[in-house]
């Protein structure tokens, strides 16, 4: 009994140390999913994601000497779940990241309450762009709006919209309806039939029905916004139906190795807009090969690590880490608190120079926030399938932001009228 | 108006007939893949009142187990075999530690427990496989890859080699398995104890062997509506949601008809398949599949409560 008392005496004792370790660290909580439908996709992003922090924690301590600490809380990329999560981890986390469009509108207006960011890069409600009412939200470097414009932008350079027919074959989710206001817009402006094909969570692996309609309606383009197994699924289907795979264009969403690799050469010419690159010779990916990979220290595979996704895992774990450092370098503190690193989430310059400077070469657009601009707006690629690789197939693309800079007031505006009473950021719509 | 919805879908029907053979060849296609799902739901329903939640994860455990297997350098036909080893081990641990326990439990026990069995397989098989999409090992088990392309009525038809394969497959696992019920005495033994648990009982017939037997063969199914799927779109666990199609069929053709399995699979594979291209999409936005099944399921129930071919369940009160 008296070696069990003294056993217990050192561990609750051991715990109190672990406790007041643990306050030494940057928490940075993800709301993952590595199960479920979306786990094909969510993992490469998870496991990039980790990755970049374990790099930095190996090679530099963490950020300004304090480790970062990026625990996964698993949704299964459930709303319910998700919420769970949130709630779950908002007490010590400094941000936290939502990983669904789903779960990103339901945390939203607790944003305000808690004060704590939710940073939803390349996803989540797109007028969360506007900083003034979003204060607490950021989906930098690129929101779908501008994902929207691009693809636009591309088509209309292949020739005339005017008359054309244009696919939106999308996910029955708000993620995939997200973009619908502006392509309606630009349909009505530009000429183009817009055509939108919804597919149904549980019809993601089956989609007959929907190429037959393509089939059908022999548009010029099909546009996809698709997510887990819808793309494989779609890009199967386009295949079998013999569509021209030059004139098949997917959101950032929809550009997964695995997802091509199913088709191989049958898939050449498939086409995503991206915000992200994965280069194997920038320095951070040789960090991360030698400090993480080498180390034993990922739960990555090389075909995995030299993927779209798992580079975009590292890309949006290093804006997190630069918001940190700038709110670090603001507030002259390493252990940041929230509200500071909101600050910092709203003060990123990626210029090209600090691209190179973090190692980032050619794997992100420059591109910078600020308390209004909570998207940033970057940018990007028009990847393209050869056959065995997602190769960059355009040079860097910008969003035409008169294509929608209206309509993200209107519609900031009008969630905050319906969510009343809604703080907004005074002080900056003053100085903005 | 009505025009527009009673008679021009079928113009259009008659206007490109190459389309409309197109159409009901693809719901051909996925009707027997819902077929296939809804016999596991059946065989397992009627010889042990058991409603099986965990077909779907069997499908994608099945698939998995497969795709897993030959990825650690087992040549593709002896990764076949073992893996109907290991459904068969899994029929054998089900029936021992989870269905033995419960004999004689209300119905509902057993469905929370087979709620329980999909639970435990998509967390034991997240920790073997892995959650990444994989692909299905179709070349090296020599599934024909292609298309012909037919031209009916001077249009284009497109048949892929695959889906002929699954339908051809999938009708001779379905004439083996009407052929093992009604020829063999195992067969029997498992019609018996759907017809009447306490007389098959009662004259010999183990219940154990006939769970586990039952269990293998839902197994069985289950992997070749895998590699079915797997062939088309991947292995991954989002499969599971392709149980769910087997829901209506069952609704519609009865729980404890194999018949109903079949003629159900077939019927909302193509009226779905047909409603969604003719009037879903044209007049309601498309995804129509989502619903249409359960909506004409629910129109059966309301004159046929026990499904097309299920049997009317009289009780004395």
């Amino acid at each position: 009994m008296k070696h069990f008392t003294k056993t217990a005496a050192a561990a609750v004792l051991g715990l109190g140390l672990g406790t007041a370790a643990v306050a030494q660290e940057l928490y940075v909580p993800n709301l993952a999913y590595r199960t479920g439908p979306f786990a094909a996709t969510g993992i490469p992003l998870m496991n990039g994601q980790a990755d970049y922090f374990t790099m930095l924690n190996e090679r530099d301590g963490g950020i300004g000497g304090v480790p970062v600490n990026a625990a996964e809380c698993e949704t299964g990329y459930s709303t319910e779940k998700g919420v769970e999560c949130y709630e779950k981890v908002k007490s010590d986390a400094l941000v936290t990241q939502p990983w669904s469009t789903g779960i990103t509108l339901q945390v939203l207006p607790k944003t305000n309450v808690d004060e704590i960011p939710i940073l939803a890069p390349g996803y989540g409600f797109s007028p969360m762009a506007d900083g003034t009412v979003f204060q607490w939200a950021f989906n930098m470097p690129a929101g779908y709006w501008d994902a929207a414009s691009m693809i636009v932008q591309h088509m209309e350079s292949e020739g005339d919209l005017d008359g054309k027919k244009v696919a939106f074959l999308h996910l029955d989710h708000p993620f995939g309806k997200e973009p619908l206001p502006i392509l309606e817009k630009l349909a009505g402006e530009k000429g183009f039939e817009l055509l939108p094909i919804p597919v149904g969570l549980k019809e993601m692996q089956n989609q007959s029905a929907q190429w037959l309609q393509i089939r059908r309606e022999r548009p010029d383009y099909v546009v996809m916004w698709g997510w887990g197994a819808m793309n494989a699924g779609a890009i199967t289907e386009a295949v079998k139906t013999k569509y021209p795979m030059e004139n098949f264009i997917g959101v950032w969403w929809a550009g997964h190795d695995a997802d091509l690799r199913l088709v191989g050469e049958d898939g050449a010419g498939y086409k995503s807009i991206s915000w992200s690159f994965p280069n194997a010779d920038a320095p951070v990916m040789r960090d991360i090969q030698e400090l993480v990979i080498d180390a034993g220290l990922s739960e990555t595979n090389p075909e995995e690590a030299s993927g779209v996704f798992y580079s975009r895992g590292v890309v949006i774990s290093a804006i997190l880490g630069e918001a940190i450092r700038t709110a670090q370098e603001e507030y002259g503190t390493a252990e940041i608190s929230a509200p500071q690193l909101r600050w910092g989430l709203e003060n990123i310059n990626m210029t090209e120079e600090r691209i190179t400077e973090l190692g980032l070469d050619g794997m992100v657009p420059p591109f910078s926030t600020s308390c209004a601009n909570h998207t940033g707006h970057s940018g990007g690629w028009m990847l393209e399938w050869d056959g065995e690789k997602f190769i960059k197939a355009s040079d860097l693309m910008t969003a035409n932001q008169d294509d929608y800079q209206d309509l993200i007031a209107e519609k900031a505006q009008e969630y905050a009228s319906s969510n009343a009473p809604w703080p907004t950021n005074e002080e900056c719509s003053a100085t903005n | 108006m009505l025009y527009d919805y009673l008679i021009a879908p079928f113009v259009d029907m008659a206007a490109a007939p190459d389309f409309l053979l197109q159409v009901l060849w693809e719901g051909l296609v996925s009707g027997i893949l819902y077929a296939l799902i809804a016999l596991g739901f059946v065989l397992i329903f009627r010889s042990s009142r058991i409603f099986n939640f965990a077909q779907g994860i069997m499908v994608v455990f099945a698939a998995l187990t497969l795709v897993g297997l030959h990825a650690m350098g087992i040549p593709a036909w002896i990764s076949v075999g073992l893996t109907l080893a290991v459904m068969f081990v899994l029929a054998v641990t089900i029936e021992r530690v989870v269905l033995r326990p419960l004999v004689g439990q209300p119905d509902i026990i057993l469905f929370m427990a087979t709620i329980g069995i999909t639970l435990f397989l998509i967390g034991f098989g997240e920790i073997i496989f892995g959650g990444e999409n994989k692909v299905m090992i179709s070349d090296e088990l020599g599934i024909p890859t292609g298309d012909t392309v037919l031209e009916p009525f001077g249009g284009l038809l497109i048949l892929q080699h695959l889906d002929i394969t699954v339908v051809v497959v999938a009708t001779l696992l379905v004439a083996a398995l009407l052929a093992f019920l009604n020829y063999t005495q195992m067969g029997r033994a498992i019609r018996a104890l759907g017809d009447d648990h306490q007389a098959a009982l009662s004259v010999g017939i183990s219940l154990q062997t006939i769970w586990v037997l039952v269990w293998f063969i839902a197994g069985i199914i289950a992997l070749v509506t895998g590699i079915a799927w797997g062939a088309r779109a991947g292995v991954s666990f989002a499969l599971e949601v392709i149980a769910y199609k087997a829901l209506p069929v069952l609704m519609l053709g009865g729980l404890e008809s194999i018949t109903g399995a079949i003629v159900g699979g077939l019927m909302i594979g193509m009226l779905e398949k047909l409603f969604e291209i003719y009037w879903g999409q044209p007049f309601l936005g498309g995804n129509t599949e989502t619903w249409f099944a359960f909506v004409l399921a629910l129109i059966v129930l309301l004159f046929r409560p026990q499904g097309l071919f299920g049997e009317r369940i009289i009780e004395r009160v």
